[in-house]
């Protein structure tokens, strides 16, 4: 079981939250052009790296915050999590 | 309108329970409340409110992190940032709440019915609770609350007593058969008492 340091509330189990996918990923420019390709990629295509990964997780039966963990895919380690908002 | 209690079928006050050739020392007291006013305090997005400045019932709307302010008949739990959740007896609650929080600044709901509240006492409450929450008990002290599940329920749980052990649950109305089911199973090793 991994545990998870909410910004917000403190470490907890993961048991409290639902992971929210992939956390380096941005919406294209509001107001701006958009290929096909560049919205195929914000939609569907992913990544799946194996090392360090921005993820976003969703604290769903704590603070009901969303955040962003840095963890490693191979290890699980977590190096880092911040409130949505911020970067990692 | 009159609220009907969400454990009517299971709950009888004094009946069921397991406590015969129990020691009476590590008896869990189990009740439900049904009587409290619940209301949740949502500050907006937009708002620049400082909320320490507000009073509700001559409490603030603390920041701090999983905390509880109390007057003994109101308590108000930190429930997430901007977020509170307001539990009281007090039948005008939603008066002095509207007196002071904006509805400019604030969203206030009324969750009185929409909520099971299940109150556990005795030494050795924070055992039970350990059998299906992955919290760490040890670093929740009298006047703390937190959000966690218990055996896959989502739960607030507050600490009112600390000698005894006196913890109040809150889940969603429709759980609460279930949660009274869970609480009473991991309370089986000590015996329980509906009170």
């Amino acid at each position: 079981m991994l545990y998870i340091f909410c910004p917000h509330c403190g470490l907890r189990s993961q048991n409290e939250f639902a992971y929210g996918g992939d956390g380096s990923v941005k919406r294209p420019t509001l107001n701006k052009e958009v290929s096909d390709k560049e919205w195929d990629n914000f939609v569907y295509n992913r990544k799946s790296p194996r090392g360090k990964h921005v993820e976003l997780w969703h604290h769903i039966s704590g603070c009901r915050q969303w955040i962003k963990v840095q963890r490693d895919t191979v290890t699980h380690e977590i190096f880092k999590t911040v409130s949505a908002d911020k970067e990692i | 309108m009159k609220s009907q209690s969400p454990l009517n079928e299971i709950y009888k006050k004094g009946l069921y329970g397991d406590y015969e050739n129990k020691n009476e020392e590590n008896l869990i007291k189990i009740k439900e409340l049904s009587n409290l006013n619940i209301f949740q305090i949502v500050k907006y997005k937009n708002s620049k409110v400082l909320t320490n400045d507000l009073d509700v019932d001559g409490l603030k709307l603390s920041e701090k992190t999983n905390s509880v302010m109390s007057n003994g008949k109101t308590r108000i739990l930190w429930f997430g940032p901007n977020n509170w959740l307001l539990v009281s007896e007090d039948q005008n609650l939603f008066d002095k709440v509207n007196k002071n929080v904006k509805e400019t600044d604030f969203a206030v709901t009324d969750l009185s019915n929409s909520r099971t509240i299940i109150e556990i006492e005795g030494k050795l409450t924070k055992e039970v609770l350990k059998k299906g929450c992955p919290f760490n008990f040890n670093e929740l002290n009298k006047n703390n609350c937190i959000n966690s599940v218990f055996h896959g329920i989502t739960i607030t749980i507050d600490m009112i007593e600390d000698s005894p052990e006196k913890i109040r649950l809150f889940a969603l109305r429709s759980f609460g058969e279930s949660l009274y089911h869970s609480i009473t199973d991991a309370s089986l090793e000590f015996g329980y008492q509906s009170i």
